[in-house]
């Protein structure tokens, strides 16, 4: 019992550590992305080749003054960020990120805990995520954070469905909605053979539900100088980029869990595997981000009802039927 | 887990209780989320998980954010003054008496009971609710699932007719 406890301990602490660490470091990644597309250098000056700018950035942002516009509401202003960062660490919880192991005679399994409803609670909490965008965009009480907030809202609701969908084809091969059962369903073959559809309709999903740059018109600064984190500044505002950035890395491992094989792989560590593909994953994020300009606001909409969903659905129905066929 | 039924029992009820007294729409409707959040709680505990990740996928995830999106387009940032009539407190009062009765009720005559049927707490543990529900809804209740399909088909496309009508 005493060992159970420790052990849960030690790995919702390691979780909690990466998962920021991580954030942290995309930071760097992406300027470093983006000025290799852009043919540029980056940041070089904090550390051989700009390896402590992310440090540096972080307490520059803890000293900042943190200003509170008079009109706002406080409690909630300053509650929105929290919102943000919260769902996107619990959801790493289900993620499994290795293969057990065994301590001192005891199996650990590399996951913080093994419910078996793991892909629906993922759901569940990458649900919540809008709030923190709505209510900041809210409590800042300036127009420009308001449009921001009701754009982002009008987004996330909808590309929520097309994201749920995706998942659905995998959960009717696996049969199972526990995410360990879907990774050992895969030591074979990855899923990504089968639902090549509902990989790339979750990829694309899941990059709108995190409003980065195709999908960004919530923040988009052409027009709505930084959207609904317009009025924050300090550690409020390095909440907002923390909750985005670790949404990455998550939504990363779920895509490696769900069609990429988790943990599974050859030679190297269960471990080892699950970081390369996930940063693998998010490499295409990026990669995303600084080659599509955004789309318009219409178009964004068009493109998630008229086109992802319908596809979605279709693919579900394709995959029953081809699941029947190979059956009977 | 005797310990967690009375903290979330503490969490609903103060959260319900700060939903009507509130003078901020939007505090009261983040509030409403909170509750919802204890009796997810509540349904983890009755070993219902997929009816606790239900409530919070379909009501916090989804109703809510509706209702936030309202109040937030709607601009009413502070209720300035509640009117109250005869009528309503009438009501209120009514529903009240009732649900107190209905309570006084069920702590007289309530007892622990015995499960029924094949679907014991180990079963539901060794093969997951999730797969009894939809063997359920697939087999036995496929008539009124099917009834409920339709309900929300016609609601969608009446929704569409309503929102494309020009006046």
């Amino acid at each position: 019992m005493l060992f159970w406890l420790i052990a849960e301990i030690i790995k919702i602490l390691i979780v909690f550590a990466g998962l920021l660490l991580s954030a942290a470091y995309l930071t760097l990644l992406e300027r470093k992305i983006a000025a290799r597309i852009q043919n540029r250098m980056g940041p070089m000056e904090a550390g051989f080749h700009g390896l402590l700018q992310p440090i540096a950035d972080g307490i520059k942002l803890f000293f900042k003054e943190d200003i509170i516009p008079t009109e706002a509401n406080k409690f909630l202003f300053i509650l929105a960020p929290i919102i943000v960062v919260i769902p996107a660490l619990s959801t790493f919880a289900v993620i499994p990120f290795g293969a057990p192991v065994k301590i001192l005679g005891h199996i650990v399994p590399l996951q913080i805990t093994d419910v078996n409803i793991g892909v629906l609670f993922i759901l569940a909490l990458t649900s919540l995520g809008v709030y923190g965008v709505v209510i900041g965009g809210w409590a800042s009480n300036s127009k420009y954070s308001l449009l921001g907030g009701i754009r982002t809202a009008a987004q996330m609701v909808s590309y929520e469905i097309p994201l749920v969908l995706s998942i659905i084809g995998v959960i009717m091969i696996a049969g199972d909605l526990s995410l360990s059962k879907i990774v050992s369903e895969q030591s074979h073959i990855w899923f990504v053979v089968y639902q090549p559809v509902g990989f790339i309709i979750y990829l694309i999903a899941s990059t709108a539900e995190m409003n980065r740059v195709p999908f960004d018109i919530g923040e988009a600064e052409g027009e709505l100088v930084a959207g609904f984190h317009t009025e924050y500044s300090s550690m409020e505002f390095a909440f907002y980029f923390i909750g985005e950035y670790a949404q990455m890395v998550v939504n990363s491992a779920v895509i490696v869990t769900l069609f990429l094989g988790g943990w599974q792989g050859p030679l190297l560590p269960s471990f080892v595997w699950f970081i390369i593909k996930v940063f693998f994953v998010i490499l295409i994020y990026l990669w995303l981000r600084w080659t599509y300009p955004r789309l318009r606001y219409d178009e964004l909409m068009d493109f998630g009802w008229k086109f992802l969903l319908p596809l979605a659905l279709a693919n579900i129905i394709v995959t029953g039927f081809i699941m029947i066929i190979l059956k009977g | 887990m005797e310990a967690l039924f009375y903290i979330f029992s503490f969490i609903a009820i103060f959260s319900a209780l700060m939903v009507i007294s509130m003078k901020n729409p939007l505090t009261s409707a983040l509030y409403l989320i909170l509750c919802f959040f204890a009796f997810s709680g509540f349904y983890v505990m009755l070993d219902m998980q997929f009816l606790a990740v239900m409530q919070i996928l379909v009501y916090a995830g989804a109703i809510m954010v509706l209702v936030v999106l309202v109040i937030m387009i709607l601009n009413i940032s502070k209720i300035k003054r509640v009117e109250t009539d005869f009528h309503q407190k009438f009501i209120g009062i009514l529903i009240s008496l009732i649900i107190f009765v209905e309570i006084i009720f069920y702590i007289i005559n309530g007892s622990q009971k015995k499960s029924t049927g094949i679907f014991t707490g180990a079963v539901i543990k060794k093969i997951g609710n999730t797969q009894i529900i939809g063997e359920f809804l697939f087999t036995k209740y496929t008539l009124s699932f099917e009834i409920a399909s339709v309900l929300l088909f016609v609601a969608i496309i009446g929704a569409y007719i309503f929102a494309k009508k020009k006046f």
